[in-house]
Formats: structure tokens, sequence, C-alpha cells
């Protein structure tokens, strides 16, 4: 059914209290549909929500009302910042906060752990045929990677769109999967959507992190026919993209395929014949939009065809190299990238620890010291992702390699690189910062979910 | 012996602190240009604290002092119990290194420096400046040449050619370091054409002032493949023949090319995971 | 009200330091590593300010993630700046 105003659909709807509602984060801190049916569901008195949003955004702050006073009684997602992070690390929920993996989410829906009520899906373009797609329209955001999933296993599917055409010719979400379209003024803010044009860092800091990646890779071998590679949208990431690209395009080598959050720099090396494939779940600039709409070898994917790990057919699986972030670090190489030290919830795992569990090489590359703040402790406050998936740590001060990775130790064993333990490297900054205080956790509020289901840590308050 | 000097204003924690980890081979402080006269004291106190507290290790660390009083006396007095491995002296001439000297004097003081040439005076005592026994290295400061000459820079260096050869002959002959001056802007491709004029022409190494334009430099001033080749089989023949003069492809290898050779594969090693991709 | 003698910035990894003259001591610090080091920070500067035989100060102490370093090497400047102008 077509719905021009969501009253109407809403009336349409079986709205319950308690249910489970789904939202999507591929217009990030553009969006406004969830804001929009929120506040709706507000108003019709609803009680005891279950929002399940892959990730959520300071743009989301309005909702914070309906946290307080138990509209929205759970929390399920995958990543977040901004005002309601601060507010559940401060006050905590009615109810309970679950923090998945990129992974994990699609793997909940698919196999019914979660099971979604209505599933909201902002659709830059949907067609006659409900058919609906990424890379059309004014506020287009390229791949609808982390909607498909819901687009075929919520109960009710409703397409959120404000760009009705005809036909849709390469659609991402299937038209007889949904249910109703409702049409709306509009659906985000465009400038909130891209991250702009992408730079590479130019903080030397940044730039001396990436070429000791670049050296590490080169000592492990990584550069041949036919190798694997994810990184971010990072500014040291990019760094490492361009010179990934750089050394392939030196010696005349090709991947097989790019995969995760797309850009400029990943679109470089499709074009300039230095990668087979890309592997897209979210396009992070306009030339990753454009070159989904004209490049054949450019494939959207769906959350589940990404990273979930019952799916035999994930793109990750077959990863060689990823290259992550840290907040922090711990000696056993547990990584945070949810929580800073002190429990102030910033940000999730997305991806992390999805891809550090399948890939075959998973690098963290941060600086070793942020200003006062010493990247490595003793124990992290919330683990994203265990360290038995973490293989090394590069920071501007030094490298470290797990232990348990024995078959690189060796392969590194003749190189000049500047080699530490984790716990030398932690020395080295706690000579210049002193040993921080450890934080005291408060009551907890929720969990983080590991990628097949099993809770991974706690999450507290803030505590003091 | 260092390719690169990098240049960190002495007023900058997030920079000082920092500065070992840019891969230059020295370190040159700046208490000087960098600092504006209200924040003198501040630059003083705020080095001299950092390098009691955490002396950069695996790096040469300089310090470029003011040369003018009262400010010289308070630098050199600040910088006097630190470990440091010399200062570096601007706008120096033959008067200012005596000046120095009879301070260093006063306090039984040894303190070795870099003269910073950056006056046309200077170029007309090079040669007993670089003889000066507590100078151990020149630095060619064309900024401040230029705009005591009206001297116009481009990436060419054709204005700079006199300049470059006079000093770097003149350390030569002293058998010191001949350090390049800066290149002021970040952008690639003219810095490269820079550093080439200097590489070129004999220098030891060059000032970066900016930590991005390390790489380059060093990158620059590590031997090419053909050079290490060729390094490693005089070296090779020498030590076959054990002798200092042999004929090496129909041309006589003599005493210094020996160990030039030597000094070349040595400093190679020593900056082998210093370069711009570490390959 | 006295004049105030200022020492410092407010980038990352530096702190701003401000004396003015008071009746006895009052120490204030806003610092980005709270949790981490408030009590340490505020230990080095009591333990500097003692060095210097200071009390009758009121300082503030706005901390963007200094090292300990910086911190004294403010402090001292801001010091210098008092004692050179209160005392003389």
């Amino acid at each position: 059914m077509k719905h021009e105003r969501l009253g109407e659909l809403l009336d349409g709807l079986d709205l319950r209290d308690g249910m489970c509602v789904s939202f999507h984060h591929h217009l990030r801190n553009g969006d406004k549909t969830l804001n929009l049916v929120m506040q709706a569901l507000h108003e019709r008195g609803l009680k005891e929500l279950h929002l399940m949003a892959s990730a959520l955004f300071p743009v989301h702050k309005p909702i914070l009302p309906l946290i307080k006073d138990g509209t929205i009684a759970d929390i399920t997602t995958n990543y977040m910042n901004g005002p309601i992070a601060e507010c559940l690390s401060n006050h905590g929920l009615k109810g309970s906060l679950t923090m998945q993996t990129h992974g994990g989410r699609a793997r909940s829906i698919v196999e019914g752990d979660n099971v979604i009520d209505v599933a909201f899906i902002a659709a830059p373009a949907v067609d006659k045929a409900k058919n609906a797609s990424g890379v059309h329209g004014k506020n287009a955001c390229g791949s609808l990677g982390y909607a498909i999933e819901d687009s075929l296993y919520a109960k009710r599917k409703v397409l959120v769109t404000d760009n009705l055409v005809d036909t849709l010719e390469d659609p991402q979400i299937q038209g007889d999967a949904i249910d109703d379209v409702l049409l709306v003024k509009t659906l985000g803010d465009a400038e909130g959507i891209m991250s702009g044009t992408l730079k590479i860092t130019k903080d030397p800091l940044g730039l001396k992190i990436a070429r000791e990646a670049l050296r590490l890779l080169q000592a492990l071998d990584v550069f041949e026919d036919g190798v694997s590679f994810q990184s971010g949208a990072g500014g040291i990431s990019l760094a490492i993209t361009k010179g990934f690209n750089d050394i392939m395009r030196e010696r005349g080598l090709k991947a097989s395929f790019y995969s995760g959050g797309i850009t400029r720099y990943h679109v470089d090396a499709l074009e300039g014949g230095l990668v087979d494939k890309l592997y897209d779940v979210q396009c992070f600039d306009d030339a990753a939009i454009e070159s989904l709409k004209k490049n054949a070898n450019h494939h959207a994917i769906s959350a589940s065809n990404y990273a979930n790990p019952n799916n035999a057919n994930r793109v990750i699986k077959d990863l060689d190299v990823v290259i992550l972030g840290a907040s922090e670090i711990d000696t056993d190489f547990n990584v945070n990238v949810t929580t800073d030290s002190y429990g102030t919830i910033i940000g999730g795992s997305g991806g992390h620890s999805d891809t550090a569990e399948d890939a075959k090489l998973s690098v963290i590359v941060s600086p070793l010291l942020k200003a006062r703040t010493p990247l490595i402790r003793e124990r992290v406050r919330t683990i994203t992702t265990p360290g038995k998936h973490i293989d090394c740590l590069i920071t501007e001060r030094g490298i470290a390699i797990n232990p348990k990775r024995r078959d690189l130790l060796e392969k590194l064993k003749d190189t000049r690189l500047p080699l530490f333990s984790i716990e030398e490297l932690m020395a080295k900054a706690h000579a210049f910062t002193g040993k921080p205080k450890v934080s005291h956790p408060g009551d907890k509020i929720g969990v983080v979910e590991s990628r097949h289901g099993s809770t991974l840590d706690n999450l507290y308050k803030k505590g003091d | 012996m260092a390719r690169t000097y990098l240049f960190i204003p002495g007023n900058v924690p997030r920079m000082l602190q920092n500065a070992d980890v840019f891969e230059a081979d020295a370190l040159i402080i700046d208490l000087e240009d960098a600092i504006a006269t209200y924040e003198k004291d501040e630059a003083r106190e705020l080095t001299a604290q950092f390098l009691r507290a955490h002396r950069p290790q695996g790096v040469e660390v300089y310090v470029r002092i003011n040369a003018e009083e009262p400010l010289f006396s308070k630098d050199m007095k600040a910088l006097a119990p630190l470990e440091i491995d010399g200062v570096v002296l601007p706008k120096t001439t033959l008067s200012s290194l005596k000046a120095y000297e009879a301070y260093q004097d006063q306090f039984d003081a040894k303190l070795p420096l870099i003269g910073l040439i950056e006056t046309p005076e200077a170029f007309f005592e090079l040669l007993q400046i670089a003889k000066f026994s507590l100078v151990k290295g020149l630095i060619l400061g064309a900024e401040d040449l230029s705009a005591a000459t009206g001297m116009h820079r481009d990436e060419n260096g054709q204005e700079l050619l006199f300049c470059r050869s006079k000093l770097l002959l003149a350390a030569k002959a002293a058998g010191i370091r001949a350090i390049d001056t800066p290149w002021t802007t970040l952008e690639e491709a003219s810095l490269s054409l820079d550093i080439q004029s200097a590489k070129r022409l004999g220098f030891d190494g060059k000032c970066a002032i900016h930590p991005n334009q390390v790489p380059s430099i060093n990158d620059a001033f590590f031997p090419t493949e053909e050079e290490l080749r060729k390094a490693r089989r005089i070296v090779k023949r020498h030590e076959e023949t054990n002798s200092m003069r042999f004929s090496l492809d129909g041309k006589m290898v003599d005493k210094p090319v020996v160990e030039k050779a030597k000094a070349l594969l040595e400093s190679a090693e020593a900056y082998r995971f210093k370069r711009g991709k570490g390959q | 009200m006295g004049k105030s003698y200022v020492a410092g910035t407010l980038e990352s990894s530096d702190c701003l330091i401000t004396l003015s003259p008071a009746d006895k001591l009052k120490i204030e610090i806003d610092t980005v590593v709270h949790e981490a080091f408030y009590d340490h920070i505020k230990t080095l500067i009591e333990k500097t300010l003692a060095e210097e035989s200071l009390e009758n100060v009121r300082l503030r102490c706005q901390d963007q993630g200094a090292l300990d370093y910086t911190i004294k090497a403010r402090l001292k400047t801001a010091i210098l700046k008092y004692k050179e102008s209160e005392d003389g």
C-alpha cells in the first residue's frame, strides 16, 4: 500500500506496547526517518518499545525524552555516539541496551533471535513495484546493505521515501517483499548523509602510523595477486588504503576484492585496475555512489552477505587483511571501540569484531598517546573484540604482535621494524603519561553481544 | 650522519613530545624565529622541562637559540645542564662565533654548534667559520638570505646555486656537515626538485620545517640501489685484495673512494627502516 | 582585583595557567583527563607552588591533556611573571 500520510500508515499497522521497530543508518547523521516515526509512535501512547536501529547518531537526539519516559524500553544497535550515547552511559534506560555487530545483527534477524514487528526503511528511490535503491534521488546514500535483512524478515516492511519513480533497473531491495510505501517530504539532510569529501589525514602522527602499517604488510608479504583488503574511512585508514593501492600499482599486482565501507580511494583502485571487485555495505562519499551506479564490479551487498557468521557465502570469510581502529586495547589484545576508558559510550563494533574474527590478518592502527590518554591498558573497560582475533597493533612508537601468532613472529624475526611486546608499549606510554586511575563501573545497563549471539561483555553506567 | 634536520617549535607541547617519531635523524628545537617575543620565556622553560623529562632517544637534538642579548644568555643558561648535541646559532658570522666561544669559556664549556649561514656578510668569511673549532656543520638559511639580498627563490634553485656551492665547498674543506636550507611549502613536486638540487651538489642532508617533509628528504638522501650495488662491490673487492688501491670496471679506485663506499653502506644500514615506504 | 599572570595555551596537550593574587591559596583545575589524572595534577601543582613558596594566590589550570613537564613549565613561567611583577 502506498501512503502519503504517516498517520494513515500507522492506522493500518498492528501497533502494540512492547513491539520491536527497526531502522537503518545508511543516512547516518542526516537521517530524519527514525525521529519522525518514533515521535508518532510516542504520540499514540505506545510504551516499552524495542528500538532496533543499526546505528544511532547525534541527529537522533529528539528521541531522548522517549527513552526517559519509557516509550522506548530496550535498544539494540551496532554503534552510537552523541547525546543518546551520553545519556545511556550516565542514566541507563528502562529495559536493556544490546550492542551487536553488523554481522551479528543480520544473523539475529535471519535466525529469528530478534523478531522485528515493523521495519521502517529509508529509501532514496522507490519505484511503482516497491523496489528500492540507494543510488538515486537527492538523498542518495549508495548501498542499502544494512537494511536488506529487515526487508526480508520483518513481519511488516515499510519503505519510507521522498522520491517515487516509475521503474528502477538496479534495485537493492526487492518490491515483492515490501508491504507499504510511505511518501514523505524529505528523508533526510544530504549534508549529514555523506561524510563530505573524505581526505587522507595530514596529521604527521597519523601518516607515520600509516607508513608503519604499510611496512609491516610488506614485511609479512601480503602483497600478491588476489589479496583481499578492508580498511575504514578514518584519516589513517584512508592513508593506508592509498598506500596499499600505490604498492599494488608499483608491483603490477591485482587484488581480488576490497570490502566494507567504500570511498573514492577504493573506487580509484577499481577504476585503475588494481582490484577485481568492490563489495560495498556502505558508501562513504559521492565517488562511491557514482561508482556503484556505473561500475559493474562494484557490488552493493547485504549485511548478511557481508558478515553474518552463519552465512557460508559471507564476503569477509575470504578477507586477507583488515585495518581497524581502537579506543583502547589491553595487554591481552582485547579491543574496545564501544566506550571510553571510563564508560561513556562512544561507538560500537559495527563490523569491527566481524572482520577481526574472519580476516586472516587483523591490524589495529592507533596513536599510542592521545594527548595524555594512553591507548593500552591492563584491562579494557569494555570488550568489543576479543584479543584472540587481533593479530597486530601499530602505533607511532612501535608495533606489537599478538604472541599467539607465532607464525607472524617467525616471519618477522629478521626484520628491523620496531617490534615490542604490548606490555613494553604500555610502559612507553606510561613513561609519558603516568599511570591512569582505574575506572569503577556503576550499575549494569546492557550487554555487548558477540556476532554469534553470546554475551561478550557487560555495559555499565559511568560510575566514578 | 643525519640526513634530515627537523625544526620543531619550542613552545608547542604536542610537537615536542612527538618529535622523535617523525623519523628525522636530527631535531632542531626552535626558540628563535618560530617563537614570538612575548612567548620566549614560555618556550625556553617548556623546552628545558621537556628535555629534562623526555630527552628523545635515537635522534640528534639541537636547539636553535636566540643570538641577541639578553635572550642569548638566558637560552644558554637554560640549556647548560641539558643533554643536547649542540645549538644552532642564527646569523652566524665570525664575530658571533667569537662571542659564543667567549661565553662558553666563562663556564669552561664546549657545547658544539651548527652555524646558520643566512647573511651576506657570512659568505665572505665562510671558510674561517667552517674551520672554527666548535662548529660541526653549516646550514644554509635561504629564507633570511633572500630577505637580506632581494633574491627570489624558486624550486629550480638557479638563484641559490652560488651560495649552495660556496657553503658546500667550505664545509667539505673543513670536514664538517653541509646541510641544505629548508623548502617552505609542503607541496611534493617542488619540494622534490629543491631536494634534488641539494643532493646533486653533494649536501649531506637538509632541513625540514614540517614533519610531513621528512619522508621525502629521508628517501632522497638514502642511497639508490645502484649506488648501494656499486658500494658493495667496491668494499668486497677491497676486502678480497686487502688493498686501498685497485681497479674496478677499468677505473682506478683509491682510499677516499673505499671509505666513501663504506660510509654509504653504514648509513644505509642505519636508515634502512626510516624510509618513506619502508621497502 | 589584582592583575593576573598567564602561561600556556588551550591547544591539545597544553594547559593554560592563570595566577592572580588572593587572600589565601585557591586552586581550580579543569581537565579533559579528569577521571584518570585529576588527583595527580592537583598534587603536582601543590608541590610546585610549595617549592616556589607561593601561598596567597588563586591558580586556575585549564588542562587539555598536558603531560607533567608541560604543566610544570607553564606553572613556572606563570610564577616567574607573577614574582617579577608582584614582588618587584
